[in-house]
């Protein structure tokens, strides 16, 4: 029906149907209540786009450009007194979210190279949705899960044994202020990095296991042809050759991490201050705003603080998010739940 | 070491060098042999978790659960009654899903079969940040805008609202992907045969791509179902099934959320449960998906012979 190509279409998908509103609109002598009937396919296409942009612009309104200076990045938070040092949330943040994301890209990248070089396919085929499964699962069912099977584990067992034997570790070993003993509970940093590492196991091991499958199967052979055994050829030709969707797994798991509010906010232990040692109670900033705000109901000044505290958490993620998908070509991380 | 094989060197060295040959091959498949066998064990990670979660809720939740409890719509913070939460919550996934199929199915349509490739590419990835926003954030946003700004305060629309938004993405982008995977030829053939959109889009395409975009309609409800801070943060519990649109209302997830830390209670009892069900709607949910996807997938591969 349209034989004239359109600029600036490259790309396989035929330009049928994608030109055809414009081809008509562009006609001269087409009347403005025509153009606008024409653009009324593209609409909904906005949608995503126009939640993205309320989403930040209702965050940065209910900011209202409250100023709070430095004292924003100040580390003394105490609702009483005005003081909204938030710091105390970025560092709990990333002190959980980088632990997290490190394990889990460890483990990822063992499971994702277990699947595609060394399981048979057909145990492949029956393992590899259980990882999956563990995008599945929400995060207050881990929540509770962790508070209350895995916490005294931590509590008893792993906080003392690391007590007693890492001590020489600085921030590993007891605080005066906050000493652990075996009848802890047990929450604080080491169980919130545990139940992070856990919910970004999934999206990093599918895109790990992406970006090893999407090796050309030439280059596989010719490593093996060379007298590679199966790791060298991981190693130094997949792993090389996947290296960007490893990257995007990387930004997309820190991207979850920092993000997960809910079970954190179960097993963090909630303290508004700088962690001691590495088993102190902490806060994130997600699992924060999500604890507070009702605390912060009626007095404006607090709601402008969780509000940019949230545009602080917002444009990390956003960062993050970005980074990932460009580095790699397919448009989603589909065929799993919510990836 | 070549020239040393090739010309009269003596008997030792060469048999030296065999000897490290064999040694270095020796370690180097016994290596990858080794982390053949031990890589995999790292799968354990993710199962052991997940089959523990399941073990343990389900341990907990279904000695107490009987249908009484399912049905009884009793004062849930007084008795274990579930009737009420449950209601409650399936108002809640039905009404955000309808509004976020509204939302997200027509935007996905267009975005795959009207959109140029630059803006499609831009489009998609204002969905993928949607899809990656936290929950907390999405749950601040409906807390500010709806509760605050349009006055609704924290009630069962302005949850409802959240949820929506919250479960837009995913179905945006199935919809997206399902158009967008419609077999060429096909398209090629509506059209070519003088097919306007509409009824390429009606006729041909939504017949081809419904089983997918159903997937992505179970995932978002899969993922609305266990979502708490858009619920928590926007509305306020409340003891009955919501008899206007802005009274307050209850969530199973929410249920989980107080009832957590609580020492042995109703609270907790409720809360275990609360959490069986939902694990079970979500597994449920998931291995439709699978199923579904995995028949969609022959039937695409028929569609090309």
């Amino acid at each position: 029906m349209n034989s004239t190509p359109v600029p600036g279409n490259p790309g396989d998908r035929e330009p049928i149907p994608s030109s055809s509103p414009p081809a008509v609109s562009r006609r001269a002598g087409v009347g403005l209540r025509q153009r606008i009937w024409q653009t009324i396919p593209y609409a909904p296409a906005l949608v995503p786009a126009a939640i993205v942009i309320a989403i930040a612009l209702t965050l940065v309104s209910a900011s209202g450009f409250h100023n709070f200076g430095w004292g924003f990045f100040g580390l003394t938070f105490n609702s009483n007194l005005n003081q909204f040092g938030m710091l105390v949330f970025i560092v709990g943040s990333f002190l959980t979210a980088v632990p997290a994301l490190f394990l889990s890209m460890a483990i990822g990248l063992g499971i994702a190279i277990a699947s595609t070089t060394y399981l048979p396919p057909f145990l492949a085929k029956i393992l590899d949705p259980f990882v999956d499964l563990l995008a599945g699962i929400p995060s207050v069912v881990y929540g509770i899960w962790a508070f209350i099977v895995i916490a005294p584990i931590f509590g008893t067992l792993i906080n003392p044994w690391a007590v007693a034997h890492l001590a020489f570790i600085p921030g590993f070993g007891a605080h005066t202020s906050q000493p652990v003993s075996p009848t802890t509970a047990g929450t604080g940093l080491p169980i919130s990095i545990f139940v992070l590492t856990l919910m970004a196991l999934p999206i990093t091991t599918l895109l790990i296991r992406d970006a090893l499958r999407s090796i050309p199967r030439d280059l596989w052979e010719s490593g093996l042809a060379l007298g590679a055994t199966r790791w060298e050829v991981v190693r130094r030709v997949s792993l090389r050759y996947g290296s960007r969707g490893i990257w995007s797994a990387a930004f997309l798991g820190f991207g979850r991490a920092i993000g997960e509010t809910v079970a954190v906010a179960m097993v963090i232990g909630a303290a508004t201050r700088l962690p001691v040692n590495v088993y102190d109670s902490s806060f994130t900033m997600a699992s924060f705003m999500f604890e507070t705000l009702d605390a912060a109901y009626g007095n404006s000044v607090y709601l402008a603080a969780l509000a940019e505290l949230a545009l602080v958490l917002l444009a990390i993620t956003f960062a993050v998010n970005l980074l990932g998908r460009r580095l790699v070509s397919h448009i989603y991380a589909e065929e799993v739940p919510g990836l | 070491m070549a020239t040393a094989v090739g010309s009269a060197a003596p008997l030792e060295a060469s048999e030296d060098l065999r000897r490290g040959e064999t040694w270095s091959i020796r370690w180097r498949t016994g290596f990858d042999r080794w982390i053949g066998f031990l890589l995999p064990l790292l799968f354990l990670v993710a199962i052991v978790p997940i089959l523990d979660v399941v073990y343990y809720i389900s341990s907990k939740a279904v000695p107490t659960l009987t249908w009484g409890v399912l049905t009884s719509t009793g004062d849930y913070q007084l008795h274990d009654a579930l009737g009420v939460p449950i209601e409650s919550t399936f108002l809640f996934v039905l009404l955000a899903t309808v509004i976020a199929v509204v939302l997200g199915l027509f935007g996905g349509v267009a975005t795959a079969e009207f959109l140029p490739e630059r803006a499609a590419g831009w489009v998609r990835m204002s969905a993928n940040l949607l899809a990656g926003m936290p929950s907390v954030i999405v749950g601040y946003f409906g807390y500010f805008a709806f509760c605050l700004y349009f006055g609704w305060g924290l009630s069962f629309i302005a949850g409802v609202f959240t949820l929506s938004f919250f479960m837009t993405p995913y179905i945006f982008r199935t919809a997206d992907l399902a158009f967008s995977s419609v077999p060429r030829p096909i398209r090629e053939a509506a059209y070519g045969s003088g097919a306007r959109p509409t009824q390429y889009i009606l006729r041909i395409g939504t017949p081809i791509a419904f089983p997918q975009i159903l997937t992505g309609v179970f995932l978002a409800m899969a993922i609305g179902v266990g979502e708490t801070a858009p619920i928590v943060l926007t509305v306020q519990p409340g003891l009955l099934v919501p008899p206007t649109l802005t009274s307050p209302a209850t969530y199973l997830t929410a249920l989980i959320w107080t009832g957590f830390s609580q020492p042995p209670s109703v609270a907790l009892t409720i809360a275990f449960q609360a959490a069986f069900l939902i694990i079970v709607v979500v597994l449920v949910l998931n291995i439709a998906v699978r199923i579904i996807a995995a028949r969609y997938r022959k039937r695409l591969e028929g569609l090309y012979q």
